[in-house]
Parts: structure tokens; C-alpha cells; sequence
């Protein structure tokens, strides 16, 4: 930035009561909604708009920025309570968060959550008044070979972040690709596995699959086992990190920053990946990884802070650029638009008070969400407390009722029952939900970045190689891949000698 | 807790399946640990999980393994493979140098198949699915009242289909009592009114 | 309590057949949901009229919709919330709306794409045709542009034809406008082009801007930002005079290419809606098309005023269709892409 005298100015801006009132409003309404599965903060802006319209645009968009991000807060609410991503984002905190949840650790899930996310935003925003244009440059190079390795990345990971057969999960992650093929193709307009269906010509929907899988399946799964468990609440301590948790996440929280904050600023798919890449970092980084899944208090840590970071960073290319990143960014776009101020390169330069201001009052947001964390968390844990014979309607209706705000679509309420029996099946036989969702959400960036890179380069694949960050990515593919075999090979090199050590030593 | 303790199933690494069933850890400790896992050893031996043990109230057997079950599935698994190729086949293979609309449902389902087939071989030694029993019908009953919820929501609103999945689930598959059930299913048709109708004016077909 | 087995059975028995006599009687009685029912007539509205938008919220659909709800409630009297029912570019709200009561209760705000493009593009059985809707007014008119990266060789439609040969387009899916002003551009100019399909205009905005592709078509409104911070230069327009917010910019057919292509919306209720409720809704809608707050909405996105009789709506759509359809064949475009 040129000079930082815009940038004290815009706390200034934020610091106006109104600004404020309308910071905390946005990201109450935030954390509400993304405790709600389903309804996600697109929509809810959607609905709100109209109360934008009589307010200044700074204002409206500092609120509804507060949505945006509080929503990330509220998503984990339910991953870890019940089990419900409502957000692809949130999908990989469910692993362990939900496992320590059951361990009556709740507590400390989802203040490690909230504390990660803190950070994860907070180091997001420092970044971004520091470096936003440079960045976005930089993101307008990655074009779909490059998409296309990162996709292939995301897949790999898939494959490390689940904690069962391998087999098994490679064949959910199969099915994940292929659900992802079901619609219209993009590319040449045959329907692919609609069966006729107009409600299918747009694809799968993320939400439906993953709460069916996810919530429903879970909830059924759960009504054959009651009578055979001991009916008792698990003793829910913890209702806050411990100084040890604490320690033991910080590498993963201030790992996931920095990689939240990369993964953000690409459009599309950045916050899932990014959610992915840092739980899957973790687990490789880690001596124990067979911890993860178990709760890891690290398993939640990473997610959360990289996804929070992605949020924050994915406003980057929308305040800059004028794209937006995602489809909350794109009605916070329009947003914008009706306001009368047109998102563009020139945003920055037109309306400095309303960049800095919207940017110094996600500081305030955070905060203030990190502050009602507190009393929060010790609130929702006692839902816990509830019956599960009647938590389990309740979940139920709302994962119904949830599902249909997102569209709404009936035909959705029906894909949710359908995943959730699918669900149910799946963990009678062995099979996990966490590859199945995850690589449908990859899945299809991987395969129209593939073919669009195999139009762009005329059919002839070795241009992968030869574009710089491609080859860059490809490289590191390789690294990611060749690693564990490298590993293998080492040690089975070095065991004779150990073998030899033991014989003379003893 | 949250919806119902689950069971939990081994989920060994898959190559490792099998095996010796896994001893019952130390004596569960009363409730978690406090500061996250006591310090695993690198490589823990299979069964000695204190974090998994610090679940109170399961039984930890792990499953044995079900031949029978594991071949079913695994042919399912292939079987769904096979005519996934076939639909994916029919779109147009294309090359791999030209994709066609079918090309990679046909890799993917290709991939399928082949998993499948590698289950069927390993169907007697993998050890994690769980048998169906006698409170199964409580499923099919829980996916029941969810399609009667779907079949009614277009003609009468949510109100009445939610309130009676809420009865049944609370009155029959809960165990709940009578006067909890009715009461209790109404105060929920109550509350998503508010938060839903109400308050954020979501166009879901409503009565009142 | 201690039941006889009989007893409690019987009980279960009774519940169940009460609850589901209620059900049914209550389907019977067919329901009276949300908006309410009701005809037309003199106590029209009868209450809020649902405004339903094909696209997902935020895109240029769904704003115009909005802007024409916020202004439509003065003079209607009654609220008109806006429900997005995203999906086949419009197909499934079509087909929602087409179900509801012809009362004038529900309306949508319908593209020419879906009507004039689309079924250039998908199976018979898929395609949206305006006669079976009741046209309200047509809205505005949103055009296309070709753009390309400041910094890449081209700076006029010229040096594309003249250079293009090899050249990568991007289009903003199969079936759009974007896909159909490109495919009948190059094939008239003879230039070898490939296109490249993203999900939408923001991608092949972006695509376009970091040079992965050579050039692209989106809505001007999607693209004027860009170009006015001097990062797209626009080659041409797609209507059949220039663009007013681009006066510079020629139009294809000014250079002499049969290529007219542009994105109309307008206001369609279910078919059989009563004249009388589909004319105080063309008032109420002038009313809010004379506002200064509209007019400015228009302007600030770029939107060109179309707000015509409901008959030229039908006759301009049918036409382009027609149109499209001829030159289509005549080219020999496969609107499925290649291969």
C-alpha cells in the first residue's frame, strides 16, 4: 500500500457505532446461521439484502463480511455436536471433532476451533492489507493446468485423511468422483446419469450428500445401537482447552494461517483444500498420526484455522480484482453492485475508506467472535446433554428443513434421505463418508480443469510439465507421493544395520 | 453425548484386518483424559488405544470377520462398477488425448470395478462390517416417516409431517413416553416456526 | 403404567390411524400454503407475490429481480420476496412457476437464453417454450462483449481475424450466449478457433484476464469494471447498434458479421393468468421502471432499458430462436461441443 494512512484512516471507519453495531450484528447472524446446516452464507445474505439497502455501503458490507466469516465459526458448531458439516469446509473438522466430542471433550474442540480460527482470520487479514495486490496477480496465473494439480493433490490427500481400509475408502472416494459427474457436461451438454431428471441436469448438490452421509446416515446407524449401549452422558469436562492442547496445536495453527491464507485466494475450491491440505499436513507431520480420527486435538485445530484463513483471504480477489472467489462472494459482489460501488481493480483506489474499512473491521469481527465464543461453547456443550432419543428427531427435522433452503428444492429433501440410507449402509459395511465427500467435491474441478487444460494444450498432455507453476505443482505432486516410498525404502535400509546393532549390543 | 453413542468398528489399516481381535485396553479411566491422549508410544500395539478406551459403556470385541457379508458387498461394489462402465461407455469413451462426455466416468468406474474385485478377494479376512439385527426394522421405519415427510410437504405444509416424524421417533424409536412425545414433538414444530418461518422468511411450504 | 400387551397395542393402533386420517384429510382438503390462493380480479394482490429467479443469488438475473421487487411493492401494495430456484439456467423455476395457480400470485423473471438459446443446446423434452407462459413486460437488455487481456496481441476484431487462426475462446458454458456470439463470429469470419467451456461468467472473466485464454464473450455488465481499470480491451459488441456504455467499441454486424446476440429478461406469469391481473402488473412494473432509483440500478450495471409489450417479447424471442437455429445449420455449429 502506498502510504498507511489510508489504512489508520479505515479503523476509523470501523470504530464509528454504527459500523460496530452493524460489525456484531453481521457476525451473530453469522455464527446463527452457520450453526443452522444448510442455510449458508450465501443465501443468508441473499435474504438480507434488502435490509442494505437503506444503509451506507461500507456499513452493509462490514455486516455482511460478518456473516460471511462468522458462519465458519457457527459451521463447526455442528461438525463437531453433530456430526452435520454444513459447509464443504467443515467437513474435515467433523473427524476429529466430532470423535472428541463423543469423548465428552467437546469443550475443547470447539475452543481450540474458535481460538484457531482467531488466529487463522486475524493472520489472514494482517497478510492481506500487507500484500493483496501482489497476490491477486499471482492468483489470475493459476489457470486450469494448474487446477488440475491441485486437484490431483486434494485426491492424494483424500486418500491419507481417512482412517480405515484403504480400499474401502478408495472406493468411496470413487463414487465421490462419480456423483460429481452426474448432470449436464460442461463441455459438450450430454446429460450424464440424470435418469430424465430436470432437478439433476445441475448435478449433485455438496449439501445434501454431505448432510445425508454425514447427519442422517450417523443418526440412523445410531438408532439399531441404543439398547445395546449403556445408556449414560459421558461426563462432559473441558470446557476449554487445556495449556497442553493448547501447546500441542500451536504448530497446526499457525501452520494452517499460512496455508489457509495461499489456498483462499484461489478462486474456487480454495477453503475445502485448504481445510484438507492442513489436516493432512498435520497428520504426516505428526510422530503419532494414528491419533488423527481418534481426537486429535490438532485434527481440529488444522482445519479450522486454515479455513477460517481461506474465508478471509478469499476476499483478496474480489476487493482487488473485482471476481469473486466463491458463491458468498459473489452475492456479497452484487451487493456491492446495488450499492453503486461497482467492484473492480479500481476499488482500492476509488473507494480506499470502504477497502479498509470492510478489511480493519473483519479485526473487530473476529474478535467479537472469539469473545462470544466463550460463553458460547460451555451453552451449545450442553447440548450434548440432551436426551438422544430426543436429539435425534430435532437433528433430523433439521437437516430436513435445512437441505431445502438451499435451493428450494423438495428434490433435495429427497437426495438427503437417499444419501442418509446410503450412509447408513456405508458404515454397517465398512466404508467411510469422509472420501466419498471430499473427492466429489474435488472431483469435479479435477476433471473439467483436465479437460479444459487438454483443449487449451491441443491434446497434448506434457504441457503440464512445461507451464512454470504447473510444473512447479507437479513437482511437488511427486515429492507428496514418492515421499512415504522414499521413507520406506530408508528405513529398510537402515534396519539391517539396527538388526546388526542389536546383535553385537545385546 | 451426542446422537447416541456409537459403536465403534475396528477400522484397522486394511491390510492389517483380521488379525488376533484386539485386547481390551486398561480399565477406562474415568471420564477423558484431560490435556488430549496420554503420550502414545510412536506406533501403539493394535488394541492399546487409551484414547479410543476412554469411551465408557462400550463393549470393545472388536467384529469378526463375515465372509458372507464381505462377498455380498464386494459384489455389489464390483457389479456397480460394471454398469457404471457400461452407462459411462455409452456416453462416448472418446481418447485420452480428446475426452469425451464419457471418458472419465468410464476411468472412474473402470477403477471401481477393479476395487471391487480386490474385496471379493480379501472378503473372508476383512473384519469391519457389522451384521444386521433385530433393531433394524427401527431403520426402515426412521427412513419411513422421512419419504412420508417428503410425500406431504408439497400438499400440507411442514408443520404436520414434522410434528408426527417427531412423535414417532421420539414415541416409538426413542422409547419416549406418551405425553413427552406429543408434547414435546409440537414445542419442536414450534420452535422451527419461529426460527424458520419467522424469522428468516424461508419460502418452505407452510399451513398456518 | 402397566399395560396389557392388548391394550397397548390397541392404543399404537388408534394413534397411528388418527394421525394418519388427519394427514390425508388435511391433503384432501388440497392445503392452503404459503402465498395464498385465490383468483384475480379486484382484490388483487391477495397478498405477497412470489418472485421466483432461476439463478443463484447474487448474478445478474437475480439483482435485476431484486431491484424490480424492491420498487414493485409501493405500488402493488404487498411484499415480493424473491426465491431463488437455481437449475438448468432456469428450466426447473419454469417448470415451478408453470405449476402454480395462474392467479398472479407468482411470477419469474425469465432470460431470452433458456427460450432462444438453450434448446439450440439440450433434448427436446427439456425445452422452455414462452407460449406457455403468460409474458408480464419485458425488462432490459444486457449485452455481450469479446474481450481479451490488455497486454495480448489482438486490440481489434480485426487483428483476430486476420491472426486468429489456433486461437483459444472462452465460453461461459454450452448453450449460453457467450457460446453461440463466439461459435457464429468465427465460423463467419472463417478463423479456426477452439472454445474452451467454464462454469459461468466469472471464470471465463478470469481466465480471460490472466491470459489463459486468447479471448472470451461475457455480459458487459461482468466485464466494464475490468475494462475501465484498463486490464480488458473490448473488440465488439453483439447487438445490433453499439453499446451505449461502450461507444467506442464496434458491433459485430457494423464489421459486417450477421451476429446478434444479446440477453433479455423479462416478467412471465403461469399461463391462463388473467388479463386484467397481467395489465396492473405491467402498470405497477412502469411505475418502477420510470424510477430514478431503477434507472440508476440500470446504469450502474450496465443494463440497457427493453421494457416492451408482452407481444414483442414473444415475437423478438421466437424470432432469435428461429434465427439462431438457421444459422446454426447453416455454419454447421454443434452447440454440444466437440467430439
Amino acid at each position: 500500500m502506498d502510504s498507511l494512512a489510508p489504512m489508520i484512516n479505515g479503523f476509523g471507519v470501523v470504530l464509528e457505532p454504527t459500523n460496530l453495531l452493524y460489525c456484531l450484528i453481521g457476525v451473530v447472524i453469522g455464527m446463527l446461521v452457520g450453526v443452522l446446516p444448510g442455510l449458508g452464507p450465501a443465501a443468508t445474505i441473499a435474504i438480507l439484502l434488502p435490509l442494505t439497502f437503506g444503509i451506507e455501503p461500507v456499513t452493509a458490507i462490514i455486516m455482511l463480511a460478518g456473516i460471511f466469516y462468522g458462519a465458519q465459526y457457527g459451521g463447526t458448531i455442528t461438525s463437531v455436536l453433530l456430526r452435520l458439516p454444513g459447509e464443504a469446509s467443515s467437513v474435515v473438522t467433523v473427524f476429529d471433532g466430532h470423535v472428541m466430542a463423543r469423548q465428552g471433550r467437546a469443550g475443547t474442540a470447539l475452543g481450540i476451533a474458535a481460538i484457531g480460527s482467531f488466529v487463522g482470520g486475524t493472520v489472514s487479514i494482517v497478510a492481506l492489507s500487507v500484500v493483496a495486490p501482489l497476490v491477486a496477480g499471482f492468483a489470475l496465473s493459476f489457470g486450469p493446468p494448474e487446477y488440475t494439480v491441485l486437484a490431483l493433490l486434494g485426491i492424494l490427500l483424500v486418500a491419507t485423511v481417512g482412517n480405515g481400509g484403504r480400499v474401502k475408502a478408495l472406493v468411496a472416494a470413487g463414487l465421490g468422483l462419480l456423483l460429481a459427474t452426474v448432470g449436464r457436461d460442461t463441455f459438450t451438454g450430454a446429460e450424464r446419469f440424470t435418469f430424465d431428471s430436470l432437478a439433476l441436469a445441475d448435478g449433485l448438490d455438496f449439501v445434501p450428500i454431505a448432510m445425508g452421509l454425514f447427519g442422517i446416515g450417523e443418526i440412523l446407524h445410531n438408532l439399531e445401537q441404543r439398547h445395546r449401549a449403556v445408556s449414560g452422558a459421558v461426563k462432559v469436562t473441558n470446557t476449554w482447552p487445556s495449556r497442553s492442547d493448547l501447546r500441542q496445536s500451536s504448530g497446526a495453527i499457525a501452520r494452517g494461517s499460512v496455508l489457509g491464507f495461499v489456498l483462499g485466494i484461489l478462486p474456487g475450491g480454495g477453503a475445502t483444500l485448504a481445510s484438507m491440505a492442513s489436516y493432512a499436513l498435520e497428520k504426516r507431520r505428526s510422530r503419532t498420526p494414528e491419533r488423527f480420527g481418534r481426537g486429535a486435538v490438532e485434527g481440529v485445530a488444522a482445519p479450522e484455522t486454515a479455513n477460517n484463513a481461506a474465508a478471509t483471504s478469499s476476499f483478496i480477489p474480489l476487493l482487488t480484482l473485482g471476481i469473486p472467489a466463491n458463491a458468498t462472494m459473489a452475492v456479497i459482489f452484487g451487493a456491492l453492485l446495488i450499492q453503486g460501488v461497482p467492484p473492480g481493480p479500481q476499488l482500492v483506489s476509488q473507494e480506499p475508506e470502504l477497502f479498509w474499512g470492510v478489511i480493519n473491521s473483519m479485526y473487530i469481527g473476529n474478535i467479537l467472535l472469539l469473545i462470544m465464543s466463550i460463553p458460547l461453547v460451555g451453552l451449545f456443550v450442553r447440548i450434548l446433554r440432551i436426551r438422544p432419543a430426543i436429539l435425534a428427531p430435532i437433528t433430523v427435522l433439521i437437516t430436513l428443513v435445512g437441505v431445502y433452503t438451499v435451493r428450494n428444492s423438495v428434490f433435495d429433501i429427497v437426495l438427503v434421505v437417499v444419501f442418509g440410507a446410503l450412509g447408513y449402509l456405508m458404515k454397517k459395511f465398512g466404508f467411510e463418508p469422509g472420501p466419498l465427500v471430499l473427492a466429489f467435491v474435488l472431483g469435479s474441478l479435477l476433471e473439467s480443469s483436465l479437460r479444459r487444460s487438454l483443449l487449451l494444450f491441443d491434446g497434448d498432455a506434457l504441457g503440464f510439465a512445461t507451464r512454470p507453476i504447473s510444473g512447479t505443482l507437479l513437482l511437488l505432486l511427486l515429492v507428496v507421493v514418492l515421499l512415504p516410498v522414499a521413507r520406506m525404502l530408508w528405513s529398510r535400509r537402515t534396519a539391517p544395520a539396527d538388526r546388526e546393532k542389536t546383535r553385537t549390543g545385546a | 453425548m451426542g446422537p447416541g453413542p456409537a459403536k465403534r468398528t475396528a477400522p484397522e489399516a486394511g491390510e492389517a484386518s483380521g488379525g488376533a481381535p484386539a485386547p481390551d485396553g486398561p480399565g477406562a479411566p474415568d471420564g477423558p483424559e484431560g490435556p488430549g491422549p496420554a503420550a502414545a508410544p510412536p506406533g501403539p500395539p493394535a488394541g492399546a488405544d487409551p484414547v479410543q478406551d476412554a469411551e465408557p459403556g462400550f463393549e470393545e470385541a472388536p467384529e469378526p470377520p463375515r465372509p458372507r457379508t464381505n462377498t455380498a458387498v464386494a459384489l455389489v461394489v464390483t457389479a456397480f462398477g460394471a454398469v457404471g462402465c457400461l452407462g459411462s461407455w455409452s456416453l462416448g469413451p472418446g481418447t485420452p488425448a480428446e475426452p469425451a462426455a464419457g471418458t472419465w466416468p468410464l476411468v472412474v468406474c473402470a477403477v471401481i470395478t477393479v476395487l471391487g474385485c480386490v474385496l471379493l478377494g480379501t472378503a473372508r479376512r476383512t473384519a469391519d462390517t457389522e451384521a444386521f439385527s433385530a433393531a433394524s426394522w427401527k431403520i426402515l421405519a426412521g427412513i419411513g416417516t422421512m419419504a412420508g415427510f417428503i410425500a406431504l410437504i408439497g400438499t400440507i405444509g411442514f408443520e404436520i409431517p414434522s410434528a408426527l416424524l417427531a412423535f414417532v421417533w421420539l414415541r416409538f424409536l426413542g422409547g419416549e413416553s406418551w405425553r413427552l412425545s406429543a408434547v414435546a414433538s409440537v414445542l419442536i414444530v414450534a420452535a422451527f416456526y419461529a426460527v424458520f418461518v419467522g424469522l428468516l422468511s424461508v419460502p418452505i411450504p407452510h399451513l398456518f | 403404567m402397566i399395560h396389557t400387551p392388548r391394550r397397548r397395542y390397541a392404543r399404537r393402533t388408534a394413534a397411528a390411524v388418527t394421525a394418519v386420517g388427519l394427514s390425508l384429510s388435511a391433503a384432501a382438503c388440497g392445503g392452503n400454503l404459503s402465498s395464498g390462493g385465490g383468483g384475480g380480479g379486484e382484490d388483487y394482490p391477495r397478498g405477497p407475490i412470489d418472485l421466483l429467479v432461476g439463478q443463484d443469488p447474487g448474478g445478474s438475473t437475480d439483482l435485476i429481480a431484486r431491484a424490480l421487487a424492491e420498487g414493485a411493492q409501493e405500488p402493488l401494495g404487498v411484499a415480493m420476496p424473491v426465491i431463488n430456484t437455481p437449475g438448468a439456467n432456469g428450466a426447473l423455476a419454469a417448470g415451478e412457476l408453470a405449476g402454480q395457480e395462474p392467479d398472479g400470485q407468482s411470477l419469474m423473471v425469465i432470460n431470452a437464453s433458456l427460450i432462444a438459446i438453450t434448446p439450440l443446446a439440450v433434448a427436446g423434452d427439456e425445452v422452455v417454450d414462452l407460449a406457455d407462459f403468460e409474458v408480464v413486460t419485458g425488462i432490459s437488455r444486457d449485452d455481450y462483449v469479446l474481450v481479451t487481456a490488455a497486454s495480448s496481441d489482438f486490440d481489434t476484431l480485426q487483428d483476430v481475424v486476420d491472426d486468429g487462426d489456433g486461437i483459444k475462446y472462452g465460453t461461459t458454458g454450452v448453450g449460453t450466449g457467450s457460446q453461440l456470439a463466439q461459435e457464429l463470429l468465427f465460423a463467419q469470419a472463417e478463423v479456426e478457433g477452439t472454445p474452451v467451456p467454464f462454469d459461468g461468467g466469472s471464470p471465463t472473466l478470469v481466465a480471460v484476464l490472466g491470459s489463459q485464454v486468447d479471448v472470451g464473450v461475457v455480459q458487459i455488465g461482468e466485464a466494464m469494471p475490468q475494462i475501465e481499470a484498463g486490464e480488458l480491451t473490448p473488440l465488439a459488441t453483439f447487438a445490433d447498434e453499439r453499446n451505449q456504455y461502450l461507444p467506442d467499441v464496434p458491433s459485430a454486424t457494423e464489421e459486417g458479421y450477421d451476429v446478434l446476440v444479446s440477453q433479455y429478461r423479462a416478467v412471465v406469469a403461469p399461463g391462463g393468468t388473467p388479463q386484467d391481473t397481467v395489465e396492473s402488473l405491467r402498470s405497477a412494473f412502469g411505475e418502477v421502471f420510470a424510477s430514478e432509483a431503477y434507472q440508476a440500478f440500470n446504469e450502474d450495471n450496465f443494463y440497457t432499458p427493453h421494457e416492451t409489450e408482452p407481444a414483442q417479447v414473444a415475437q423478438e424471442w421466437g424470432a432469435s430462436l428461429e434465427d439462431y437455429r438457421a444459422m446454426v445449420e447453416e455454419y454447421g455449429i454443434d452447440m454440444r461441443g466437440e467430439g
